[in-house]
């Protein structure tokens, strides 16, 4: 005990007397950068979905002047019709803002700054310092790109996946400014990733609570440390092909040219070496926080703890050898090919496990269907459907038809939205009583998630079949093509439904920002659940606790025997705990 | 209870690392050896003196087994990215 | 070593045992694992574009000057040495003795980044850059009879610089970082037996500055 007091830090939780500035602009409370990353995300998200939206009015209604097309300057769009050139950067701005902006920081950048020391009984981060300066050098990759969007000749315009030569070349992209300009923001959010990584993986394994082993930590913390150890390895090879891209931008270098000897390839096969990884990046934390989510909401604990835990790490494991399935019709040595189909196909494995054992946590459960619980449920499903998609694509003989179609557009909106962005949406409401002591509307919570699912799956699911169709992506006026005019009404379909779901999304902003100032003052354990955050205040403070408790189960004892309520703390001591044992420091 | 433990010794390893420089020079411009065994050389003496730098200098050979496996997940993933990289080449 | 380590040097709140290494040395060692996937992503792309390149490489030791660089190696080995010392030093219980092996250290270092900016100028006045062979240089007239092959030098450029030019920037980081270390921290006494964490993580990552470049001298100098 005289370990853990002489070295809980003298810093925390006492009276705050410092600045405004330090405390909530330049701040290295966990929390707050926490929060600083939400709203730097949401308004990311608003950035792509405005994007987005854009991309929809053109391909429901080629040719046609937009609603407000006239406000943009005659290099985007020649009397409110949309130009080409203006399209391909909206689809390109609009994937690099929803992957890296919205939701790699709605997940790592929010709910692993937030949940990790609440959830594990620490202070705060293992380096606070190095994690404001990973805000804010997200921030500023964020001003670059967004800027990025009103320079001469626009923005970048090779699709987020930037491949060479188009993005390398000035001469046959068009953009010269707006393209070096990505790849320095992309370098910029490349560090803010590392320092994170490197943060949350050294408080994960150092900084835990007496008895918080690491089968007692939540399925969040876990899906959240994984996650790390994946940006950490893969997010340094994007900032490497980032920095070979600029120099062949700026420099006249000749890496990714192949009149100088140089390979075109090789930039997809460092790009994806890095986005395979990512992709696990976009989905594992959202997983994790499902787990929580769907295990406080069926009250009993998670189906098949353990095995949880070892699909996350198989997922993650796997996904280092999968990458060249984005590559099946680059022209890629078909031999390196197949034993990518291979590997992933196994990777179905794990994250179908990680399904059954969701259901399973649901089955014969108290389902309590509030907010986050109905969300959660709702990216079980959508994500089912979005892997199921995923196996199409596995395999390489079905890929060479369905790659760079809008299957492939209708597969990944499946996992990023319906999967991703759904979690995220249960996360939000579950955790902003702690984050801002108030509670936001449940009902309007309701509505939301419905409206959302239903112009959701009215969205995308057709785009499996226009894709099976032979719809291409990325192309501005799918009409040039006689096999594609029939499908051109459920392209408006889709665009009408999209720009529905847009509309929706302004219930939730409302709730969120209206019940910040006027939502119900929340209570210290609103979901009843056993976390060690809901131990601590509404919101919580800075510092966290006084002294770090004590863990003495795993969280996910809800519906315990021999208990009255239908949870059990994780710190809660029962006459049956014993005290965890201390294990001995180095050198004793 | 304090106990001493003995450094490892730093100047003979500068020494097999000087050793192991001048073999490497030896190699790449005096002897008359065939590229392709010159280039797995290099390679083993090139490794070899990373090792004695990581093991001796950063001291992970008397550290935990388990921060030697976090510093070594690298290298096979660096190795399967090379791998897949210059398969590219021979089909 | 003693033991003498008080609460800085020992992690937080041992719930087991773990990688048994306090937080800035754990982080440290973190950070250099990222930085093992950085260099992979130059490092592998030097390899796979050499392997996969339509012609001869340049045969070593025309472009760049072996003697220098070798020297350099030698130079940067020796540092890696003293700052090692630096480390015995302090865990041994002097100060002075660790104040003289880390400003030895940053010295050392800070030689190898001088020669290091002194061969780029030598190079680019020869017709060397990331794009190539400049024309009408003195390397031009090499590509011209035959002794540097035309159709590679352009990949030798790019690949060359980024490459040295990356481990020079983290090189001149480590000089930095240990200049901070030294007139911060150090002069004023504020490492002492029982912290010294400052000294173990910088001087992890000077090891491993090290250490990319004994790769890299090997696979880019002589190969």
């Amino acid at each position: 005990m005289s370990t853990v007091a002489a070295t809980a830090h003298a810093v925390h939780a006492h009276h705050d007397d410092r600045s405004f500035v330090r405390k909530y602009v330049f701040s290295t409370d966990h929390k707050i950068i926490g929060i600083q990353f939400l709203f730097l995300s949401l308004f990311s998200l608003l950035v792509g979905g405005v994007l987005a939206m854009q991309i929809r009015w053109q391909e429901g209604f080629p040719g046609q002047p937009m609603p407000g097309g006239k406000l943009l300057p005659e290099t985007m769009a020649s009397g409110g019709v949309l130009l080409p050139e203006y399209y391909i950067e909206l689809v390109t701005m609009h994937g690099t803002f929803m992957v890296f902006f919205a939701i790699m920081l709605l997940l790592v950048g929010v709910y692993a700054n937030f949940l990790i020391p609440l959830k594990l009984g620490a202070h705060d981060m293992a380096f606070p310092r190095i994690n404001m300066a990973s805000f804010w050098s997200a921030f500023v990759a964020g001003i670059l790109m967004f800027a990025s969007m009103f320079v001469p000749e626009g923005a970048a315009r090779a699709g987020w996946t930037m491949y060479t030569p188009l993005s390398a070349r000035h001469d046959l992209s068009g953009s010269s400014l707006g393209q070096e300009l990505w790849s320095i923001s992309i370098i910029f959010f490349g560090l803010s990733s590392v320092l994170g990584s490197l943060n949350y993986i050294s408080t994960v394994i150092n900084n835990r609570a007496p008895g918080m082993t690491w089968f007692r930590m939540p399925l969040s913390v876990w899906a959240l440390f994984i996650t790390a150890i994946l940006g950490l390895l893969a997010v340094p090879v994007l900032a490497g092909a980032a920095i070979m891209l600029l120099f062949e931008q700026i420099l006249g270098t000749h890496f990714f040219d192949p009149g100088a000897g140089g390979q075109a390839l090789l930039w997809q096969h460092l790009f994806w070496f890095f986005g395979h990884p990512e992709v696990y990046i976009l989905i594992l934390p959202a997983m994790g926080m499902v787990s929580d989510l769907v295990a406080n909401g069926s009250r009993k604990p998670i189906f098949g703890y353990h095995s949880m835990v070892f699909a996350i790490c198989g997922i993650a494991f796997l996904g280092w050898i999968v990458w060249g399935h984005h590559m099946f019709v680059s022209g890629m040595n078909p031999t390196l090919g197949s034993t990518f189909m291979v590997s992933t196909l196994l990777i179905a494995v794990p994250s179908a496990i990680k399904v059954f054992n969701w259901m399973g946590t649901m089955w014969r459960g108290n389902i309590q269907f509030h907010t986050p619980m109905l969300n959660a449920i709702g990216f079980v499903a959508m994500f089912t459907i979005g892997g199921l998609s995923g196996i199409f694509m596995a395999a390489t003989p079905l890929d060479m038809f369905i790659h760079d179609t809008y299957f492939i557009v209708a597969h990944l909106h499946y996992v990023l939205f319906g999967g991703s962005l759904f979690a995220i949406f249960g996360a939000i409401p579950y955790w902003y009583p702690k984050m801002f002591g108030r509670l936001m509307s449940d009902r309007w919570g309701k509505v939301h998630f419905y409206l959302t699912f239903l112009f959701y799956n009215l969205t995308f699911f057709p785009m499996h079949i226009t894709g099976m169709a032979g719809h291409m992506r990325r192309i501005y006026d799918p009409t040039v093509y006689d096999f594609l005019k029939p499908y051109q009404p459920m392209n408006e379909f889709i665009s009408i439904s999209a720009f529905l779901l847009f509309a929706t999304q302004i219930i939730f902003f409302v709730n969120f920002w209206w019940s910040l100032f006027k939502g119900e003052k929340a209570p210290l354990n609103p979901w009843h659940d056993n976390g060690l955050e809901w131990t601590l205040p509404s919101p919580a403070p800075h510092g966290n606790w006084e002294t770090p408790p004590t863990v003495y189960r795993g969280p996910y004892e809800f519906s315990a025997p021999g208990v009255s309520e239908d949870y059990l703390p994780q710190n809660r001591k029962l006459p049956t705990d014993r005290e965890p044992a201390l294990a001995p420091a180095h050198g004793d | 209870m304090e106990t001493t433990h003995k450094h490892p010794p730093y100047l003979l390893i500068w020494l097999y690392l000087a050793i192991l420089t001048v073999a490497e020079l030896a190699l790449a411009f005096e002897l008359p050896i065939s590229r392709n065994m010159k280039l797995l050389l290099l390679l083993f003496l090139a490794v070899w003196k990373a090792l004695l730098v990581a093991m001796f200098f950063m001291h992970l050979k008397f550290e935990r087994w388990n921060l030697r496996i976090l510093a070594i997940i690298p290298v096979p993933l660096a190795l399967i990215f090379i791998a897949a990289g210059m398969s590219e080449h021979i089909w | 070593m003693t033991h003498a380590m008080a609460s800085a040097m020992r992690p937080p709140f041992p719930a087991e045992r773990g990688v048994d290494v306090y937080n800035k040395k754990l982080g440290m060692w973190v950070f250099l694992a990222s930085e093992v996937m950085f260099f992979a992503a130059l490092i592998g792309s030097y390899v796979i574009l050499r392997f996969g390149a339509p012609g001869e490489w340049a045969r070593p030791g025309i472009v760049l000057n072996i003697k220098i660089t070798a020297f350099n190696t030698f130079l940067l080995i020796c540092s890696s040495v003293s700052m090692v010392k630096a480390y015995a030093a302090i865990s041994d219980g002097d100060p002075r003795k660790m104040r003289f092996w880390l400003l030895m250290t940053i010295i050392g270092g800070a030689m190898f980044v001088g020669i290091q900016v002194y061969e780029y100028f030598h190079l680019v006045e020869h017709g060397f850059t990331p794009a190539g062979v400049r024309e009408g240089s003195e390397l031009a007239e090499l590509v011209k009879d035959g002794t540097l092959p035309a159709a590679t030098m352009g990949l030798y450029g790019s690949t060359f610089f980024t490459m040295t030019g990356f481990h020079g920037f983290h090189v001149t980081c480590g000089v930095i970082s240990m200049a901070y270390l030294y007139f911060v921290k150090a002069l004023p006494g504020k490492i002492t037996p029982q912290d010294y964490a400052g000294i173990e993580v910088v001087g992890l990552y000077w090891h491993f500055v090290d250490l990319v470049w004994i790769i890299l001298f090997t696979i880019v100098y002589l190969i």
